[in-house]
Order: structure tokens, then sequence, then C-alpha cells
């Protein structure tokens, strides 16, 4: 029973490494599009919520005015 | 009793497929809008979020959020038009002590007739009140932490100013600032200023951050 336990241990802690990684890999990209934007860069930190963390940064983005401004409609490409 | 599970889990099947629908769409539509917001076309943000339902996978997804978060974002391009002073905005920030040319503003598209200049009030560190005039003529100014060593230098002494911090521009009624890359910062009506912004009107604005200094800017 004790390998049981220390099995599933060992693949909750992979888990959350490989969490962490892919967590990782979004939030410095995503760190520098909220500093861009003028936000704090630590928004970013929401990717380490499981599932949703994505949806949380890409609203935050997504419908909130940028605090360094966006494009004018007019200047947008098409 | 086996089709009854089977059921169950058909019904959990087309749950989880409703759920990944919605949220496609969902991130789909984010997508759109934040690369709108940064000046490029909606299609890419939802072309690259519709590429995971593809066979590339999330891999090119993951490369594209990188490339725009590093790429140079069509809003921070220099207009000829709206803010005028942004014509001979440089790319990419520079460090604080990085000497940079003084840029030739564009002639306004309409001549304004108002020779009044501007003045930005406000208290630096200690409590002590500081005030910088300008006039209305054309010029270029720097507004720096250091004790003004030439006539277009306005000192502002506090520790948080950077030596120099901003420069500001005037041309027919307008006002221009510009920040010099200083760890600061520089802040239009509570609007990050960033170097790679270049100079950008500030003739509407009512606050100025420098630093920590606000400043209320108004006309004399």
């Amino acid at each position: 029973m004790a390998w049981l336990l220390g099995l599933g241990s060992f693949l909750l802690f992979g888990i959350l490494l490989l969490h962490l990684l892919v967590a990782l890999v979004l939030i410095i990209p995503t760190w520098r599009i909220f500093v861009r934007a003028g936000f704090s860069g630590a928004l970013a930190l929401f990717h380490l919520v499981p599932l949703i963390g994505s949806f949380i940064v890409m609203a935050v983005l997504a419908f909130s005015v940028w605090p360094n401004g966006e494009a004018a409609p007019g200047r947008r490409l098409t | 009793m086996m089709g009854g599970e089977i059921v169950a889990l058909m019904g959990l099947l087309g749950l989880s497929s409703a759920f990944a629908l919605v949220g496609v769409v969902l991130a789909g539509w984010m997508a759109w809008r934040i690369v709108e917001k940064a000046g490029l076309p909606g299609w890419a943000g939802l072309g690259s979020i519709l590429l995971t339902l593809t066979g590339v996978g999330t891999i090119v997804p993951l490369v594209l959020l990188w490339i725009f978060a590093f790429m140079r974002w069509p809003r921070d391009e220099p207009t000829g038009g709206a803010s005028g002073f942004a014509a001979g905005a440089t790319s990419g920030p520079t460090g604080p002590a990085a000497p940079r040319p003084t840029q030739a503003l564009p002639p306004p598209a309409m001549k304004l007739a108002d020779g009044r200049g501007w003045q930005l009030a406000g208290t630096v560190a200690g409590g002590a009140a500081v005030t910088l005039a300008v006039g209305g003529v054309s010029g270029s100014y720097s507004i720096t932490g250091a004790p003004a060593a030439q006539p277009t230098d306005l000192c502002l002494p506090d520790p948080s100013v950077g030596t120099p911090h901003a420069r500001l521009l005037t041309a027919s009624g307008r006002l221009g600032l510009e920040d010099l890359g200083s760890p600061g910062g520089t802040f239009i009506d509570g609007a990050r200023l960033l170097p790679e912004h270049g100079p950008r009107d500030i003739s509407a604005a009512r606050a100025i951050r420098i630093g920590t200094v606000e400043l209320a800017l108004s006309r004399t």
C-alpha cells in the first residue's frame, strides 16, 4: 500500500512540475505583454491558476483599457 | 446497466465538447480584441487560437505568443498626424544616459494663433514647490534632476527624477513630452509613457508625473 501512495505522490509532483513549466513558458511572454500594455507584469501569474488561468489573463487584456494606450481604429492594420 | 453508463459517458463527453467549443470561441474572441489593441489585424489572433484545433497543436500558437510579446506593435509606430510629436520617434527603449538628438517637430495641421506658454507646477521631495515654465515658441527642454546647466534645462530636484529624465517639446501652441528611459518613469494622466512611444502630445493633459513628482499642467 505504501508503494502505491509513494507512486501517487511522485505522479502528483510530476504533474505539478509540468504545470509550472508550461505556466512559465506562458508567463514570460504574457508578462511582457502586460507591461507593454501598461499593467503590472505580475498579472501574468494568473497562468498558474489551473484550467482557467489563461482565460483570466486573456480577459484582462481583452476587456480592459490599456493604460499605455491602444491602437486607434484608424491605425489598425486590416 | 451498461447502457446507462454508456449514455452517461456520452453525455459527459458531449458536455466536455460543449465546454471546449465555448472555450475556443471565447479565446478566439479575446485574442481578436487583444491583437487589435496592439494594432494588428484581429483575424491574426483568432487564427492563432484556431490553430490549436488543427494538427499543428499548441506549439505554433505558443511560438506566435512569444513573437507577439516581443515584436514591434503597430500601436507604437510613430504617427505624423494625430499626435504630431511622434513623427520623429525612434524605436526601442533607451537608457537614461543615452544622448538623443533634438528632433524637429513637424508643422501643425492647422496654424494656431496662440502664443501662450505652459506651466508645470508641483511639489518635490521635501515639500518644496516647483514650477517649470516653457514659452509658446518652438523649442526643446530637458527635464532633469540635476542643476540646470543650460538655458533649456528644467531642474526638478527630486531623487526620483533622472538626469536627464524627459524632454518637453513646444511647437505652435502644442506641448509634447518624451520619456528618456529613466527608471522613475513618466506618466501622462496616470498612463505610463515609455521611451519607445516617442514624443506624445500632452497639450490636453492635466497631470504629468515625473518619477514621483506630480505636476499639474496649465497654460500661462
